[in-house]
């Protein structure tokens, strides 16, 4: 079971802020001690650099965090460490697969397929690639409750999709795509597919083999650990097809003035001095995060929804984006992300009036600005839940949003 | 082990006095007033000047018409959509300079803008219109919404 209350003693911002009401974790959370005094013990008793050195320090700092590189693979059910990637957050990952992956095999008139509801990070890399070479980037519509409008997923499809690129859980709208399925679909057309799970994985089973995804990336910041630390994983048959595109130390077999011959792992692609204290707070984060059940989790944030969205709905003027996130019914297709609009109150006044009360929530376009185009909103109010939140302080959000109703009117 | 101090946190009634009294420095009267009754809020087909003026961290995107004859602006009038703070600013705008010279607006301008400025040295007789924004410089993020529309004008001027 989920005990939100002991779960944020175990973090010490709330220590030092009792009354800071965190509901921006769809954007970053919070580090739990766990992870903060990981990272402490690293650079104060095991920092060296890794892979190189001889002595003692150094073997096991590498050791320590080559074993990372497993358990990454074990907590998204990867087949081996050898088809993770180390890289600097989800972003990286999804530019290393543009960049790296399908650069070299797309032509002019081909197509990459991504969704209305992607982030930026899932979009701009491929129409850059798209602009270089010439190829089209299709973009599946969404119905207006906020989910995949599948028919024309499939109808989208074609000889020419060289790619397809979705997110999982939608960072605007919360919405759950079932990936699943439609992996399977573009395997049938014999499509590569990458997902992106920045939102998904601290809060949902992840089994990457099952999926039979052919790229699967995350952020460690979104999952309780630190920030610029991310997972690239790629089923190994394409990571091993992969040129490096950064080149420098560290990653090389063999130096010659005249050529250079590339590691096969991994680590061809972590060139230079990675973020090694980064790497060795995120197998703490994850550690952390295998102490609950995700079944729990998925329980327990479902509660906090569909209570956060029942009293939100009995605020006049009050509209919850993406209509999935209304009722109590629809709970497998929305995640714990609630975007929502007030009549007559800009997002930012709204985050304003909140922050006074010390509740952290995030407004405007989340990064999302072609889907705000598509719902015609200048921009939303996000609230993002997770384990550490409560139904109380989800009351005091209600309580503001009601006072800032009558501020207004 | 921290608990939650449910001490600490206000009843609705005590949020509502409490934002009253905080907000009311970011949100005074003149800017409320503003954002619901904007000063010449109409959407033009033609205009001699059409000036944009966009935020392109929150989306806040108001246009700016106006004619200018004899060097004086005139018809001064605008649309779009932003915040109460940048909607209201820009009301603001819109009534102070209509039918003011070009040298005038100038100095205009930067007795508003100088009210924002963290920097700014305060000056005296300021119109009670621009002391209103003054708390947005004290707001993270928020004091963009309150010059939104008068660094586009400024700039154009200066363009111009």
């Amino acid at each position: 079971m989920i005990d939100p209350v002991n779960i944020r003693g175990e973090f010490p911002i709330f220590i030092n802020n009792p009354d800071l009401i965190y509901f921006d974790n769809a954007a970053t959370t919070q580090k739990p001690a766990m992870v903060i005094d990981g990272i402490k013990d690293y650079y104060e008793n095991h920092n060296s650099n890794i892979h190189r050195g001889i002595y003692d320090l150094a073997a096991s700092t590498t050791k320590k965090y080559e074993v990372v590189r497993q358990k990454v693979a074990d907590f998204i059910g990867a087949p081996n460490e050898q088809s993770i990637v180390y890289t600097t957050g989800t972003t990286a990952g999804i530019n290393l697969v543009a960049s790296s992956f399908l650069s070299h095999q797309l032509q002019a008139g081909d197509e990459i397929l991504i969704s209305a509801m992607e982030h930026h990070a899932n979009l701009i890399p491929w129409q850059m690639l798209c602009e270089a070479k010439g190829a089209i980037l299709k973009v599946i519509p969404i119905n207006q409750d906020g989910t995949i409008e599948k028919p024309l997923y499939k109808a989208l499809l074609s000889p020419k999709t060289k790619m397809v690129a979705l997110v999982h859980v939608s960072n605007s709208l919360g919405t759950i795509n079932p990936i699943a399925e439609m992996i399977e679909i573009a395997h049938d057309h014999g499509i590569p597919v990458l997902i992106d799970g920045a939102q998904s994985v601290a809060h949902y089973e992840i089994d990457v083999k099952a999926l039979d995804v052919d790229f699967f990336v995350f952020s460690g910041h979104k999952i309780f650990g630190p920030t610029g630390v991310g997972i690239l994983y790629g089923k190994e048959e394409h990571l091993k097809k992969m040129h490096p595109i950064n080149f420098g130390g560290d990653m090389i077999k063999n130096v010659t003035f005249k050529k250079t011959s590339f590691l096969d792992g991994p680590q061809k692609f972590e060139a230079g001095t990675t973020n090694i204290a980064g790497i060795i707070g995120l197998g703490y984060a994850i550690d952390y995060l295998n102490q609950f059940d995700k079944k729990e989790i998925q329980k327990y944030l479902k509660h906090l929804r569909t209570y956060a969205v029942n009293k939100m709905l009995e605020i006049n003027g009050l509209r919850i984006i993406g209509s999935i996130n209304n009722g109590n019914n629809s709970t497998d297709q929305a995640g714990s992300i609630i975007s929502f609009v007030m009549d007559g109150i800009h997002p930012h006044d709204i985050a304003t009036i909140l922050g006074v009360e010390k509740i952290a929530v995030r407004a405007g376009n989340h990064c999302t600005q072609p889907l705000m185009d598509f719902l015609e909103l200048p921009g939303t109010t996000r609230a993002s839940f997770t384990i550490y939140n409560t139904p109380f302080e989800i009351d005091k959000m209600i309580d503001a949003l009601k006072g800032i109703q009558q501020f207004f009117n | 082990m921290c608990k939650i101090q449910k001490d600490k946190f206000l009843s609705e009634e005590q949020v509502v006095n409490k934002m009253n009294e905080e907000l009311k420095k970011l949100y005074k009267t003149v800017i409320l007033k503003n954002n619901n009754e904007p000063f010449a809020f109409e959407k033009r087909e033609e205009a001699e000047v059409v000036l944009e003026a966009y935020n392109q961290i929150c989306g806040d995107r108001f246009r700016l018409f106006f004619e200018i004859e004899n060097d004086k602006i005139v018809n001064l009038s605008f649309h779009g959509f932003g915040c109460a703070i940048s909607k209201a600013s820009t009301s603001i705008l819109v009534k102070h300079l209509e039918g003011k010279s070009l040298i005038e607006t100038k100095d205009i301008l930067k007795s508003f803008l100088n009210v924002i400025n963290p920097e700014g040295i305060k000056e005296e007789n300021i119109e009670e219109d621009f002391q209103a924004f003054e708390a947005a410089k004290d707001f993270p993020g928020r004091s963009k919404c309150a010059t939104l529309s008068w660094d586009a004008l400024k700039e154009y001027l200066e363009e111009k």
